[in-house]
């Protein structure tokens, strides 16, 4: 089935590349050999998971189709992922659960490097310093997946001759401390300025290749961090509980949590166990600390996110890349949303149709509308007039399928309004023990206390 | 006189309600959605006839023209529109290359009717029924239409009460005025798209009607017709802006997943099949004309024209909610005054015939960035033709319009519309036969 999926996706990429293909003006850019670097958003990650029917849709790949190129090569994983897709098996309550099994490598005997080079959970450090996972975890992971032994990613991108290079490094950076909770993974800004400046500068100086950089997103504005309200709601009402006139406020850490701290997306279980809610409804017991990001926290985060993205910019300035203010496009969508043709699209969790399952990773829908950006920066910067790639696949599923395929909406076709339409809000998010593991491999792990920057990949 | 005049209203105020009844939605004809299509004689000379007094649609035309008018004549018609072509072919990022979608075809007849009645050989009273607005733009296909979440059918129906006095200042002068009681109707229609949290991708969650009462704005028209020498006449007209504030209802309509469990929250979390109030406003634009016609020949009048539209009031929609039950929105349109040419030729070939060309260019008023599946509107050339018989006390007028829009492409969306990129170009064509009826003694 998904196989099939894939295969579909992929010869519908095929008869999508025009034509006229040649023919596009890519201004001073040239696509004849592109490489892309960076993280999961880079890679394509989406619910959880490297996998084929998101990779094959991911932002690099759709910029290099409407660029012309054909031969965009990527460390494709089959059905159903490494680690396995996440998927929704129901809403109420809301339960999450990974599929069974794993993916395999699927292009591992590339006889060149991947055009595609990113890695999942890499952040600025790890770029240029990573080859393989087994030092770090006794054995192979992503890394060794993607890299192959060849060398670290900057060299790879480097070695790959590139005549054009994205980057869009830095994320997992700030990141890890949001979806965790703990401002003690930021990478220091001393540490992360030196590591930025020289990825781009030897990437620039060993290349030539011209470049587009995106910064980095208000990480604290993902569904992941806003989701679950700081109080009880009555989850066989979905109203807040009210008791004496006032909220009731869930028990964290360092006691009763406050209107701007936030219970993250993996505290579902915890909840559900009764930890964090007030005796007699719950145990009366906090919340642990990694399931609480707090307000001083998340400024804290964002404030360091604002200096990482200043280094970011005056960076690419530097070298004369495009620039995607990555930031103002994801608060765009956390405040207003965007619409697209009278449909609206915004940062909530499950009804807002920009971020999977993972709570962190874009949609298909995200994935193509951040290529747009990538796009128009390019043809802003370089005078080229590559032609923004089609929406309306992403939108409708037409020739992609959900993230698994249309066999999910058949299991249980329920769906939500939009939140422009009608405010829904859920009260469960119950990722199974099983998603939980999954999850934490990907977001909140950190590895064996290599400083604050180097963690396990997502 | 007196009585007889004050008679002949009863059986208009009849009308009037008739045509309130029977007023159609009408596409845009003239740039925006004006129509500027209300005598047949008017349509073959491309309505180019505000210099000219010798039919009673100068009490729309041009209230000065009236003055002129030594016994009483009336006259009655429709004209008949339709689009012979009304294409929409999409391009990226959405809807996307290779879309293609059209709109149904359009067949309405708006009407309009006039009576002047001289009181005195200085001056004259006269009523028009006329219907300068519409707009109907209604999609096929509206449940798989990419623009369905936009709009599948925006309708405004309009028509004019517009009763009117003249004054023959000096033998060469005449100068008039009218009140406009304008009755208007909005319908809008169109999908509420919904994210499908299973597939994470938009699914179809309800269909919204709204459609507003007949509500009433007012206004007033000046106008004045000189005619220094034989061979020349000039003149101008001014009708004023009206703005008509909207009162209805929108309904919201499930849309069968054949999912209980869809349906169940759907009918949980929505307010269907009740009536939720709306209120809506429309700024209609003042007009202005100028006109000289001259008498080139003793057979042969030539009239050239120049109008201005002030559309630039027209800049947002509001479409209001005040339940909350729905969301209120403003739909952003921003458009531009606008003008238009015209020039028009009339051979009395005989005593009793007569025959008509014209041509004009009609300037869109829309911005670029606000044609959408609600209101595509282009820039145009129209050529006219038409042919008048004089008997009687019978008239008889037939006139023929063909529109060539100029294909219009949107490709950017102005920061802050609500209603995102909806790009690709519209192509149309339109036919308008325009027939009266006049009476004179």
């Amino acid at each position: 089935m998904y196989r099939t999926t894939a295969l579909v996706s992929l010869l519908a990429l095929v008869l999508l590349v025009p034509g006229a293909a040649l023919a596009v003006n890519t201004g001073s850019a040239d696509f004849t050999n592109y490489v892309s670097a960076g993280d999961s958003l880079t890679a394509g990650f989406m619910s959880g998971s490297l996998i084929d029917t998101s990779q094959l849709h991911d932002y690099p790949v759709i910029i290099a189709t409407q660029a012309g190129v054909s031969d965009f090569e990527q460390p494709l994983v089959s059905p159903p992922g490494i680690p396995a897709i996440l998927h929704l098996v129901g809403l109420f309550p809301t339960v999450i659960v990974p599929e069974p099994g794993q993916g395999q490598p699927e292009n591992l005997n590339l006889p060149r490097l991947y055009n595609n080079l990113a890695v999942p959970g890499e952040t600025a450090g790890t770029m240029i310093t990573v080859k393989s996972d087994v030092p770090s975890t006794g054995k192979p992971g992503l890394h060794d997946l993607i890299l192959r032994g060849f060398g670290t990613q900057l060299e790879e991108v480097i070695g790959a001759k590139p005549t054009f290079v994205s980057l869009w490094i830095g994320n997992n950076d700030a990141l890890g401390a949001a979806t965790s909770g703990n401002v003690a993974l930021l990478t220091p800004l001393p540490v992360f300025t030196q590591e930025y400046q020289t990825i781009v500068g030897a990437i620039a100086s060993m290349t030539g290749a011209k470049m587009v950089i995106a910064n980095i997103p208000d990480v604290t504005s993902i569904p992941f961090v806003t989701t679950i309200p700081p109080f009880l709601v009555d989850p066989t009402t979905n109203q807040p509980v009210i008791f004496n006139g006032n909220l009731v406020p869930l028990i964290g850490p360092k006691g009763l949590l406050g209107p701007g701290d936030h219970v993250l997306l993996s505290a579902g279980p915890d909840l559900n166990k009764g930890l964090g809610i007030p005796r007699p409804l719950g145990t009366g017991l906090p919340l642990p600390a990694s399931d609480v990001l707090l307000a001083a926290d998340a400024a804290t985060i964002d404030n360091q996110v604002a200096a990482f993205n200043v280094v970011i910019q005056a960076t690419a300035q530097q070298v004369g890349a495009a620039f995607v203010d990555a930031n103002a496009l994801l608060k765009e969508l956390a405040t207003t949303g965007i619409q697209v043709g009278g449909i609206p699209f915004n940062a909530s969790f499950l009804t807002g149709g920009v971020f999977a399952y993972d709570g962190v990773h874009p949609t298909h829908f995200g994935y193509a509308f951040l290529a747009n950006a990538f796009i128009d920066a390019i043809n802003q910067k370089f005078g080229a007039a590559i032609p923004p790639a089609n929406l309306s696949p992403a939108i409708f599923g037409e020739a992609i399928g959900g993230p698994l395929g249309s066999a999910s909406s058949l299991e249980s076709s329920t769906a939500s309004l939009s939140s422009a339409t009608l405010p829904i809000v859920w009260t469960r998010y119950l990722f199974t023990a099983e998603a939980m593991r999954n999850l934490e491999s990907v977001l909140v792990t950190p590895t064996s206390g290599s400083g604050g920057h180097h963690r396990r990949p997502h | 006189m007196r009585r007889r005049g004050a008679l002949s209203w009863k059986p208009w105020g009849v009308m009037a309600l008739g045509a309130m009844a029977i007023a159609p939605a009408t596409p845009v004809f003239a740039a925006g959605f004006s129509v500027f299509e209300q005598s047949a004689k008017a349509t073959g000379m491309a309505d180019a006839v505000t210099a000219q007094s010798d039919d009673p649609s100068t009490i729309f035309y041009n209230p000065g023209g009236m003055a002129f008018f030594e016994r009483a004549a009336g006259s009655a018609g429709a004209t008949y529109i339709t689009e012979t072509r009304a294409h929409f072919t999409g391009a990226n990022p959405f809807p996307g290359d290779g879309v293609t979608a059209s709109e149904k075809k359009l067949e309405v007849f708006p009407p309009h009717l006039y009576w002047v009645q001289p009181i005195t050989p200085q001056f004259q009273v006269g009523l028009g029924i006329e219907t300068p607005f519409g707009l109907q733009t209604q999609w096929n296909n509206p449940d798989t239409f990419p623009g369905r979440y936009l709009s599948t059918l925006a309708a405004i129906k309009d028509f004019d009460i517009n009763p009117s006095i003249s004054w023959r200042v000096v033998p060469e002068l005449g100068i008039g005025a009218g009140f406009i009681i304008r009755k208007s109707e909005v319908a809008l229609e169109r999908d509420v798209p919904a994210q499908d949290p299973f597939t994470f991708t938009t699914v179809n969650a309800a269909k919204v009607k709204l459609k507003s009462n007949y509500d009433t704005g007012y206004g007033f028209d000046v106008g004045f017709l000189h005619k220094p020498t034989p061979w020349l006449s000039w003149g101008a007209s001014y009708r004023s802006q009206i703005n008509v504030n909207y009162s209805g209802e929108a309904v919201l309509f499930p849309r069968s997943s054949g999912d209980p469990v869809f349906d169940t929250i759907l009918a949980h979390s929505l307010p269907y099949n009740t009536s939720i109030g709306a209120k809506t406003e429309i700024k209609f634009p003042a007009q202005a004309s100028l006109g000289f016609a001259f008498k080139v020949m003793p057979d042969v009048t030539f009239e050239v024209d120049g109008n201005w539209f002030g559309w630039k009031h027209f800049d947002t929609v509001p479409l209001d909610f005040p339940s909350g039950q729905l969301p209120s929105s403003t739909i952003i349109e921003r458009w531009k005054d606008s003008y238009a040419v015209r020039g028009g030729l009339n051979w009395a070939a005989t005593p009793a015939w007569q025959l008509r060309l014209g041509y004009v260019f009609d300037q869109s008023p829309q911005p670029e960035q606000t044609v959408n599946p609600l209101l595509p509107d282009a820039n145009r050339n129209g050529v006219t033709a038409g042919i008048g018989f004089r008997g009687h006390p019978v008239d008889l007028d037939l006139g023929v319009m063909y529109l060539f829009f100029a294909d219009r492409t949107r490709t950017t969306t102005f920061n802050g519309d609500q209603l995102g990129d909806f790009f690709g170009t519209y192509s149309t064509r339109a036919l308008l036969v325009s027939l009266t009826v006049g009476f004179h003694r």
